[in-house]
């Protein structure tokens, strides 16, 4: 199992912080802020594991489902989490439904989101 | 510039920190990895194709995510204009070799009719004759066969240029798209060229591009050449025109007028593996780190 994440979120403070405390765990990390970004990653690069937020350009977008669906297609192997600070229940249910492994609210404590990220990619904390 | 409009017009790209980038002075970076060509026992340079990366620094300066990322934001034609100024200009003051190939999206011959005006008028621009511009067809979505892409190849061969169909083998480069784009060069992708000294399918595909080539006028290049034993392969399937690492590296435009460096690749036969014993130029000929 790929111990590569990707990081999909618009703030920037939330990637740095990913990216501080995941990568002295051993695992690589990338970030992307934009949804075309992110698929283009995707696209090229194995990652065992994607964290993506749902909304990437305003209250009201949505674009994470739309990635959801193309992580879905297109990278198989790789398991979603979907940590968010806004998604109603409908998009929950639509994430869900797209086969995501978590959903989860934003905040949520880093050491949390590493034991999940250890849990799915099979590796021990 | 010229007179057809800006180098980034043409529509497409839908803004973005990272597309800012792109768009930004300097946002592209060109090398050039030459095609050579065997003959007589001897290689010279056929070609330099004209590769460009992403901002530095991002995760799109790998070319292959900077391209799927254009495509994702359908910015073909600003990226395709974007590069094509970049190689042109990059390319202004190297010695003549009998081409230079430039890559150009399918969708942007489809949507942007002006294209091959605006690159005639850009390559007297930076003095580089059309009769050597090859125009690389890449991208691999439809519309392959629209009315007004088979109408911009007629006109780019109208201008002089050479017509080359990239991964022929892969994806939408199969005969359909062989028959309607009429291609100069066949450029054969890298997955039958890899292996192919210890696989004898990839062998009798090698060969049956490589004739179906002379059947249609056309000179079959082998792309990805990183082993001696493929290379051996290749010619013995007939293909004499190669590219890839274990001949020439990109290299940077800067490296490419360096006079010692010069003089051997345009004035005289290249033994194979030229290249080998030249320092590396950290700017053009390592692997893009992966994205971080």
């Amino acid at each position: 199992m790929s111990l590569r994440i990707l990081v999909v979120d618009d703030e920037e403070t939330i990637l740095f912080a990913f990216r501080e405390h995941f990568e002295p765990l051993g695992y690589e990390i990338d970030c992307a802020q934009e949804l075309e970004e992110a698929e283009a990653l995707l696209s090229h690069v194995r990652y065992g594991l994607l964290i993506a937020d749902l909304r990437l350009t305003g209250s009201q977008s949505s674009e994470g489902l739309e990635l959801i669906r193309y992580a879905r297609e297109r990278s198989p192997w790789t398991r979603i989490v979907v940590l968010t600070g806004s998604g109603s229940e409908a998009m929950k249910s639509e994430a869900m439904d797209r086969g995501v492994d978590a959903f989860l609210e934003k905040p949520r404590p880093l050491g949390e989101l590493a034991a999940l990220a250890a849990n799915l990619l099979e590796r021990t904390a | 510039m010229s007179s057809l409009g800006s180098t980034t017009g043409g529509g497409g790209g839908g803004g973005g920190r990272l597309w800012d980038l792109i768009l930004a002075p300097e946002g592209l970076t060109t090398s050039f990895q030459p095609i050579f060509e065997r003959k007589d026992g001897q290689l010279t340079v056929f070609a330099l194709e004209a590769l460009n990366r992403g901002p530095r620094g991002t995760n799109i300066e790998r070319s292959d995510v900077l391209f799927e990322y254009v495509r994702r934001k359908r910015g073909e034609v600003a990226i395709d204009r974007l590069a094509i100024a970049a190689s042109l200009r990059e390319a202004r003051g190297l010695p003549e070799v009998p081409g230079l190939s430039l890559n150009i999206h399918a969708a942007t011959l489809e949507r942007e009719p002006r294209l091959p005006a605006w690159l005639a008028e850009m390559a007297a621009e930076y003095e580089v004759p059309c009769k050597r511009i090859i125009v690389e067809i890449v991208e691999h979505a439809p519309p392959w066969s629209g009315r007004q892409f088979l109408e911009s190849l007629d006109r780019l061969r109208t201008l002089g240029m050479r017509i080359a169909l990239d991964d022929v083998g892969l994806g939408q480069s199969n005969f359909r798209m062989i028959l309607d784009c009429r291609p100069d060069l066949l450029k054969i992708d890298r997955h039958f060229v890899s292996g192919a000294h210890a696989d004898e399918n990839r062998r009798a595909v090698l060969e049956s591009i490589a004739d179906l080539a002379v059947r249609l006028g056309a000179k079959a290049v082998a792309e990805g050449i990183e082993d001696e034993r493929d290379l051996e392969v290749v010619l013995a399937s007939g293909i004499g025109l190669l590219q890839g690492f274990l001949l020439c590296r990109p290299c940077s435009s800067k490296r490419l007028r360096k006079l010692d460096f010069m003089k051997r690749l345009w004035s005289e036969p290249l033994p194979e593996g030229y290249g080998d014993d030249l320092p590396d130029d950290p700017s053009a000929t390592q692997e893009v780190p992966a994205p971080r």
